[in-house]
């Protein structure tokens, strides 16, 4: 018989085990698999045909591709920021550690509404761009900023407290050894901060995926060109067709799935190889 | 490599860390920096590393000033307390960093690379673990990888900061006694903290006392020992039973304010009235390895002295607890009181 249950000084385990079980059951794994229940009552050839669409692909491409900009563009800001914090003591450096958290808070379509109005041709800082041909707002830019703003957060928080823990002999060991400070950074600090980057970008682009307040008022919702996959779901679901929204879901789904997992796997890899 | 250090002054807001040092250190000595937590015996060895930046002064090795050259600058080996290893990478790739990060002209090859780093493990021995990571070593072994890796790159000095402070006395034990036998092979300049008498005096060369950012005492070990130059340097090496000329005139002759340092050893006991002897009561008494330590408290003032004696003299004439008996100073050293120098030293002959 397979043994669930090592001894263990412990106690609680089955209780524990269950209420997770459980938890997960209600909040995730339930709503989660009834989106196949109702995916699949509308038959494959319509599924294929709905996920097939054109517009459909177009507004795909641009969520994820502007998605992953993002969290790119997040990565190494996020950790620039997270340096300063960590490494500098300046005035204002409470506030300025408290401002990385305001995205988490603000109502997503107010952040929408101000970044779109910023960023409008004839916003305060869209004119300057204006002035080169460039829109910002209502483009596909627009959603990357957006997702930017939404981003932010999630690279600071992981990355600080390692930096924080980082001790500094080992760049002052380094320093001895004779390694420039280009060196140092790229073969000793940049190694043991990799896997929390790696985990900031892995939430930062998860949460991009899924936006859709702050995208809407920014994007111009331009189908074929800054349309993103949230509003077509939405679209479909004013229209009731229920079949076409979870069809677009369960790709959408599907896809950040075989993203995440990717990016865990190399995390893992990346730990085993550090050891703990 | 020599090190002369020239009135160097160090200090962090109104703190004074080191108020103008002096020192040198011969090619090939291995020096110890001996004094309590906070006199500054660290932030020396990191100025001399190049890890701190002075206030003022000069720290020149053989005779070239390089008080403004950075750490990187300075080919010194540093050994940390806390090993600041560098954790993602193995043991090999540890003691190969500092030649990996070599400028491109002078870096070996890498045949050459493994060669060396081969060579180090083995001086070390642990080339049978070149493969794992430090987290799957123990804290003995973790500080000989940074000794490799600090040795790696052919350092002309060798600064290590308290590097068996965080070991248990049996690791220490083994681990300065195989760094004195390492620096017997190696010779090279080094100089290294530690708050820990015994390490200093039983490893190095010469010991240099700190106290409050100033140097006390620079001598060799049984210098430092067996006269020390100043009553923080009696207190801080070995024990020492104080007495008060107010209250024991008798030891400390007609002086005016002065105290009377005494180590126990230097203590005679017997049964029977001396013209200079002090009564007292025996409190305690321990025995530990070869000596029998006795706590006593003299009449009538209480004041508690201690006697450390070696088993055979104890055993020759026996006490216990609670007996009433005479004890006498063989060697007394007088400093006047609230005053660095000592006075004038006094030998007591009583027989």
């Amino acid at each position: 018989m397979l043994k669930l249950k090592e001894h263990s000084v412990l106690p609680g385990f089955n209780l524990a085990l269950g209420f997770t079980l459980l938890y997960l059951s209600l909040i995730v794994l339930i709503p989660l698999s009834s989106l196949f229940f109702k995916t699949a009552t509308s038959g494959w050839d319509n599924f294929w045909e709905i996920v097939t669409n054109e517009r459909v692909l177009a507004s795909l491409r641009v969520t994820f591709f502007s998605s992953l900009i993002a969290a790119a563009l997040n990565a190494i800001f996020g950790l620039v920021i997270a340096w300063v914090l960590t490494r500098y003591t300046f005035p204002g450096k409470r506030l300025i550690d408290a401002l990385v958290d305001l995205p988490f808070a603000l109502p997503t379509a107010v952040a929408g509404i101000t970044l779109a109005m910023l960023y409008a041709p004839n916003g305060w800082i869209g004119h300057y761009f204006a002035e080169y041909d460039i829109k910002i707002a209502y483009t596909p830019l627009g959603i990357v900023i957006a997702l930017t703003f939404i981003g932010l957060p999630f690279v600071v928080r992981t990355v600080q407290p390692v930096l924080e823990e980082m001790e500094s002999e080992a760049e002052e060991a380094a320093a001895c050894l004779g390694a420039s400070r280009w060196n140092t950074v790229l073969r000793v600090i940049f190694p043991s901060i990799y896997p929390a980057l790696l985990t900031g970008f892995a939430l930062a682009f998860a949460r991009s995926i899924g936006e859709y307040g702050s995208v809407i008022f920014i994007a111009g919702n331009m189908p074929f060109i800054s349309e993103i996959a949230p509003l077509l779901i939405v679209a479909k679901l004013e229209q009731y067709d229920y079949a076409g929204a979870t069809a677009i879901a369960l790709v959408m789904l599907l896809i950040s799935f075989m993203l995440l997992l990717i990016i865990n796997g190399l995390q893992g890899w990346s730990n085993r190889r550090g050891m703990k | 490599m020599s090190i002369t250090i020239q009135n160097l002054n160090k200090q962090f807001g109104n703190f004074t860390a080191l108020n103008n040092i002096n020192l040198e250190v011969e090619s090939g000595e291995l020096v110890a920096l001996l004094g309590p937590s906070g006199c500054g015996k660290t932030t020396l060895l990191r100025i001399i590393g190049g890890l701190d930046v002075q206030n003022s002064g000069n720290i020149l090795f053989h005779g070239k000033n390089i008080a403004h050259r950075n750490a990187r600058e300075r080919s010194v080996g540093f050994v940390f307390q806390h090993y600041a290893l560098f954790r993602h990478m193995t043991l090999f790739e540890n003691v190969a960093f500092g030649l990996r990060v070599k400028p491109k002209k002078e870096r070996h090859n890498e045949t050459e690379i493994k060669r060396r780093v081969h060579e180090l493990l083995q001086l070390v021995q642990l080339d049978w673990l070149a493969d794992r990571y430090p987290a799957q070593l123990s804290g003995g072994q973790r500080q000989r990888v940074a000794l490799a890796r600090a040795l790696a790159v052919e350092p002309q000095i060798l600064l290590l900061d308290e590097p068996f402070g965080a070991l248990d006395t049996k690791v220490r034990k083994e681990l300065r006694r195989w760094l004195r036998r390492l620096h017997d092979e190696l010779h090279v300049t080094s100089v290294f903290v530690t708050h820990d008498q015994e390490e200093a005096l039983e490893v190095a060369d010469r010991i240099v006392v700190m106290n409050k950012g100033e140097i006390e005492q620079v001598g060799s070990p049984d210098e430092v020992y067996a006269n020390p130059g100043s009553p923080f340097v009696y207190e801080f090496i070995g024990n020492v039973n104080l007495f008060h000329s107010r209250t024991h005139a008798l030891w400390t002759h007609q002086h005016g304010d002065a105290i009377a340092y005494v180590r126990p050893h230097d203590i005679e006991i017997s049964s029977d009235p001396h013209p200079s002897s002090l009564t007292a009561i025996v409190k305690q008494i321990r025995a530990i390895g070869p000596t029998v330590r006795l706590e006593t408290a003299t009449l009538p003032d209480g004041e508690i002295v201690e006697i450390e004696l070696s088993r055979e003299r104890f055993n020759a004439t026996p006490v216990s607890v609670g007996d009433k008996v005479f004890i006498y100073p063989r060697h007394i050293r007088l400093f006047e009181e609230k005053k660095k120098n000592p006075e004038f030293s006094a030998i007591a002959h009583h027989s």
